[in-house]
């Protein structure tokens, strides 16, 4: 008995002693393995990393990096192209940076998403790339790419499109129920009950699960009851507004649609995923809902729903058939009656960017893959999967099967009195997971003050 | 247990009049001590090293004293991450114990069926936990899996109507079910191993007293498999403390926070938060728990007597 | 055996029945739903009678990476288990034949490594391999990997080693045998049994790990099996067919592995629980 707790004790005190004393031993060496580190550059030769966002969309990415490789200089330095999956994107990209595995090149959302690279020292200023060549910068809209501007510095490349968020729709349900496409909120919420009548369990469809896609309710009818202003006061620290009686409007609002069982009973909506499945766009594609509210890549989204192609082959699933079939409506937000947020208002993502490590070995490589991203082939890609991009020459480019849809949308994004950047972006990635969980709490559980006081408790940058 | 009596080697070899010749020395236990203190006690060195800075994985973490020992425990969420740990811990035991053990007494008999049986249970054993969350999270698609497709079954409030991540009691049962599928058969074979070693000499002295199967199992099986049962409860508690694969590819934690356990929030603290300071108050905590729990559940059940019946047959 | 252990056990039997549906009735669903097309899988449901049967969701795992992936997790292994053999079995050797209290210090601390899990080192591991400019290298994952199998191993094969019996330790003594000698001409060629065994449980950890190759790789070019599947199953629409003949594939070698080495697995999975 007094053996045993002596070998404990004894086992216990060698442990936390030998961990002791290695960690003495690591922190020395690893000092001495960061100067071995910095000597040698630590920058893979002959290549340069491109990283971006994994979702249907990367065939175009793979057709860029693909049309870069097969230039002179594209034989000298290869552009790698490697994906990680959506959610996890973010993540692992903020582990990485600082390492010796950072991508030379990567995707972002601009603001938000590389501040704390910046102000790390991290980006390379692309102010010099405009320098020497100045289409890289005049091809583009001026107010995107300040976007991704901080100080002066210009620190992104558009590289897919304006992403606002809409109300996709499934017109053969609509037809065959005999429903309106809203046009306001007491519309919406009519066809919902008129949905739920005629049998359809889940009206609209909602990627609970993955949390993100919750908030765009949020981020609509804010700006629909209380205008653009309340978020930016908030961004700008006023925490107070989210105790306001309009926060408190919109989120009555966002409870009345909940609890007409518009997303479905039971909380069914936590068990449905975007992207994977089950995924909100195999509702919509099978006809289990009527409506999805989405940025505009769910175009490409639905039409990739259930397909077994991979890499640059078309989508061969329900899905496509479903949007060749023109099953597939599209309208903006609805209005909010009384509500002081204008119906052309827009929520979503400005454009997604390429940013340039600082560290970049190649940086000329890099300025040259770069111009892919204006050349009229790479922005037909882009288009034919729905991606408004922000290129100056778009609207001529516009054809084929997506030109409605474009067209629409570049109408949409030319009048749009504001546009509103997702929450998760303005917001610093450290707080991006509580904006998640308080938006997914609150669709549970419906209990403002818990949303309320969450919301407060988040650090705006500025 | 083998495992805890290395005394007993020292004993016999004592007795075995000291021969010194051939002895191997220390040194040879040198390169594995030194290799497990570099890779995983270095780490827990820096781990609480770690605890009392701040870093976000950028830059390198600077120090801040015990702040992130006072928020921690100030955190919400944390607080309730306790709760789901306990809960699942306990669940797991609870529903991994009754089966692995009767199905290993059963499957220790000799017999042909028995041998082709235990044969398939292992099949989970060879499927990393990645491969199980994922095939059960897509054989639960509440639209196209079956909930759906054994509507009968699922339909009820008991299942949440089939949509089985949408409710904590739901999702934790979920959980709850994955790792019993998985962990079971590994448990079977503790329990198959344990039982195949009680001396038939005792179940033959009972039959002569006429003891039936059920007193048989009760008075002899049972407390001869004490140790046995210890191992396989410190394994479950442990495993149990610090589910991570499941959660983080069946239900993310949710609905909401629901099922985040405390080693998944780590990892949400650290890896999507990159709030690397709270991450490592966590993973000390959890280091702290585990060698606890395991050092308390091998004393409190007699670690002593566990010995003593061992050496007495 | 007695005659009472000999009856029938109906209760048990039942139980053991039931259970084995449990564990069997996805193992058919993923084994059917692999061969099966997409359309058909999701127009039949899971447990449906295998129909439209096809090889093409492994020709699509396949043009997906998973050949690279495959060929990492196969590299982790080996390393891994060459790592274990060379350092376990000196260590179980010296732990069974040195009577210092050195040497039964380290037996206690391996004892308490059993209960370190292994999401308690994921950040400081993540910021050392990162300063040791390692991060999304095999090494990252190799190097933990082993360390988290050389407790246990060293306790089974420490186990195992005390089976040989002291006479034949004082014979080899008596004939005037080194340390070396020692353990290379009895201990090894008596210890067979557990190598294997060690062997086998190091294998199986490597090549179903995820944690550690979840935190220190990212890139396509380190990828693991585990991780190919987990991204293969949550990026696009994904379908469950191409998703359960990814798994099948994973389950393959080590099926082969179990095939083989049955009888060293199942003794050193029992081994576990004491003798």
């Amino acid at each position: 008995m007094v053996k045993s707790r002596n070998w404990l004790r004894r086992g216990a005190a060698t442990t936390a002693m030998l961990a002791a004393g290695t960690a003495i031993a690591v922190s020395a060496g690893a000092s001495s393995a960061k100067t071995v580190g910095s000597a040698a550059s630590g920058r893979p030769a002959g290549k340069i990393n491109v990283l971006v966002y994994g979702d249907a969309q990367n065939s175009a990415e793979q057709y860029a990096v693909a049309a870069y490789n097969k230039t002179p200089e594209g034989h000298k330095v290869k552009a790698v192209l490697s994906t990680i999956a959506g959610q996890y994107y973010q993540a692992k990209l903020q582990t990485i940076m600082s390492s010796s595995k950072a991508p030379d090149v990567f995707f972002n959302w601009g603001g938000g998403s590389i501040a704390q690279f910046q102000k790390a020292g991290l980006l390379l200023s692309l102010n010099s790339f405009f320098k020497s060549n100045p289409k890289l910068k005049s091809s583009f809209l001026p107010s995107i790419l300040k976007a991704a501007a901080i100080g002066g510095q210009y620190y992104g490349i558009p590289m897919r499109g304006t992403q606002p968020v809409m109300l996709f729709y499934n017109k053969s349900l609509l037809s065959q129920d005999g429903v309106p496409v809203p046009k306001t909120w007491s519309q919406l919420v009519s066809d919902v009950s008129t949905l739920k009548s005629k049998g359809v369990q889940t009206p609209i469809a909602l990627g609970g699960k993955s949390q993100w896609p919750t908030l765009m309710w949020f981020e609509y009818l804010y700006d629909r009851v209380a205008g653009p202003s309340l978020v930016t006061d908030a961004l700008a620290g006023q925490k107070a507004v989210w105790n306001s009686a309009a926060s408190k409007k919109a989120l009555s609002d966002i409870a009345q649609l909940v609890n007409a069982g518009a997303f479905g009973q039971s909380k069914s909506w936590d068990s449905v995923n975007f992207g994977s499945e089950p995924s909100s766009a195999d509702l919509v594609v099978n006809g289990v809902s009527a409506f999805e509210l989405m940025g505009s890549w769910d175009y490409s989204t639905i039409q990739s729903d259930g397909s077994t192609a991979t890499g640059t082959a078309p989508a061969n699933g329900p899905g496509a058939a479903f949007v060749a079939a023109g099953k597939l409506g599209y309208t903006a937000f609805p209005s909010v009656p009384g509500g002081k947020g204008n119906l052309a208002d827009l929520a979503g993502n400005t454009e997604n960017y390429y940013s340039v490590l600082a560290k970049t070995r190649y940086p000329d490589a890099v300025a040259d893959f770069l111009k892919v991203m204006y050349s009229s082939s790479f922005v037909k890609k882009e288009l034919a999967l729905g991606n408004l991009t922000t290129t100056k020459n778009t609207p001529s480019l516009i054809s084929g099967a997506t030109a409605p849809y474009l067209k629409w949308q570049y109408q949409l994004v030319n009048k749009a009195p504001a546009f509103q950047l997702s929450w998760d972006q303005a917001y610093p990635q450290t707080d991006s997971n509580s904006i998640h969980t308080a938006v997914a709490n609150y669709f549970d559980n419906l209990n403002q003050s818990q949303y309320i006081s969450a919301m407060q408790k988040l650090q705006p940058a500025s | 247990m083998t495992m805890l009596t290395e005394d007993r080697g020292l004993a016999r070899s004592k007795s075995s009049g000291g021969v010194k010749v051939g002895r191997p020395s220390f040194l040879w236990s040198l390169p594995a001590v030194v290799y497990f203190a570099l890779f995983a006690l270095l780490p827990l060195g820096v781990v609480a090293w770690l605890s009392f800075t701040k870093w976000n994985g950028i830059g390198a973490p600077h120090w801040i004293g015990t702040a992130n020992w006072k928020s921690i425990f100030q955190d919400p969420v944390m607080i309730k991450s306790f709760k789901i740990t306990a809960i699942l811990t306990v669940l797991g035991v609870v529903t991994q114990t009754p089966v692995s053990m009767l199905i290993g007494v059963w499957a220790a008999g000799y017999q042909k069926n028995r041998a082709i049986l235990s044969a398939l249970y292992f099949v989970p054993l060879l499927m990393s936990a990645a491969a199980i969350a994922i095939v059960w999270f897509s054989l639960l698609n509440p639209y196209f899996g079956l909930p759906h497709e054994l509507h009968f079954v699922f339909g009820g409030s008991l299942f949440n109507h089939g949509y089985l991540f949408s409710s904590q009691p739901a999702a934790i049962g979920v959980l709850t079910f994955v790792g019993m599928w998985q962990w079971t058969p590994f448990h079977t074979l503790i329990y198959q191993g344990g039982a195949r070693a009680i001396p038939e000499v005792l179940y033959q002295a009972a039959a002569i007293d006429g003891a039936g199967r059920y007193r048989q199992f009760f008075h002899i099986t049972l407390p001869q498999l004490r140790n046995t049962m210890v191992t396989s409860i410190v394994l479950m508690v442990v495993g149990g403390l610090t589910t991570f694969d499941s959660i983080l590819i069946l239900t993310q934690g949710g609905p909401g926070t629901a099922t985040t356990s405390t080693s998944y929030y780590m990892y949400v603290q650290g890896f999507s938060d990159f709030n690397f300071g709270p991450a490592s108050v966590i993973a000390v905590l959890l280091v702290v728990v585990t060698t606890l729990v395991s050092i308390a559940l091998v004393r409190a059940t007699g670690w002593d007597k566990m010995r003593s019946t061992q050496e007495g047959l | 055996m007695s005659a009472a252990r000999q009856r029938p056990n109906w209760a048990a039997g039942v139980l053991s029945t039931l259970w084995l549906l449990v564990v069997l009735a996805p193992v058919y669903v993923l084994l059917k739903a692999a061969f099966q097309t997409q359309a058909a899988y999701s127009a039949h449901g899971p447990l449906s009678a295998p129909s439209d049967l096809t090889l093409s969701n492994f020709s699509l795992v396949f043009h997906s990476g998973f050949l690279r992936f495959f060929l990492n997790t196969a590299v982790i292994t080996v390393a891994v288990v060459v790592i274990v053999l060379v350092v376990v079995p000196p260590a179980a050797y010296a732990i069974v034949r040195n009577r210092s209290r050195t040497v039964s210090f380290v037996f206690r601390v391996f004892l308490l490594g059993l209960a370190v899990p292994i999401s308690a080192v994921i950040v400081p591991t993540f910021y050392i391999m990162n300063k040791v400019n390692l991060y999304d290298t095999l090494p990252a994952v190799i190097l933990p990997t082993a360390a988290f199998s050389v407790p246990l191993s060293t306790i089974i094969l420490t186990g195992a080693m005390r089976d040989i019996t002291t006479d034949l330790f004082e014979a080899m003594a008596l004939d005037g045998a080194s340390s070396w000698g020692t353990f290379r001409n009895l201990v090894l060629p008596l210890s067979r049994g557990g190598i294997a065994t060690i062997l086998v449980f190091s294998a199986l950890n490597a090549w179903n790990g995820f944690l550690f190759p979840l935190i220190l790789t990212q890139s396509t070019s380190s990828r693991v099996f585990t991780l190919g599947l987990f991204d293969f199953s949550s990026t696009s629409g994904i379908d469950a067919p191409a998703v359960c003949a990814a798994v099948v594939l994973s389950i393959i070698p080590i099926l082969l592995v179990y095939l083989f080495a049955r009888r060293w697995l199942i003794r050193g999975l029992m081994g576990v629980g004491g003798k």
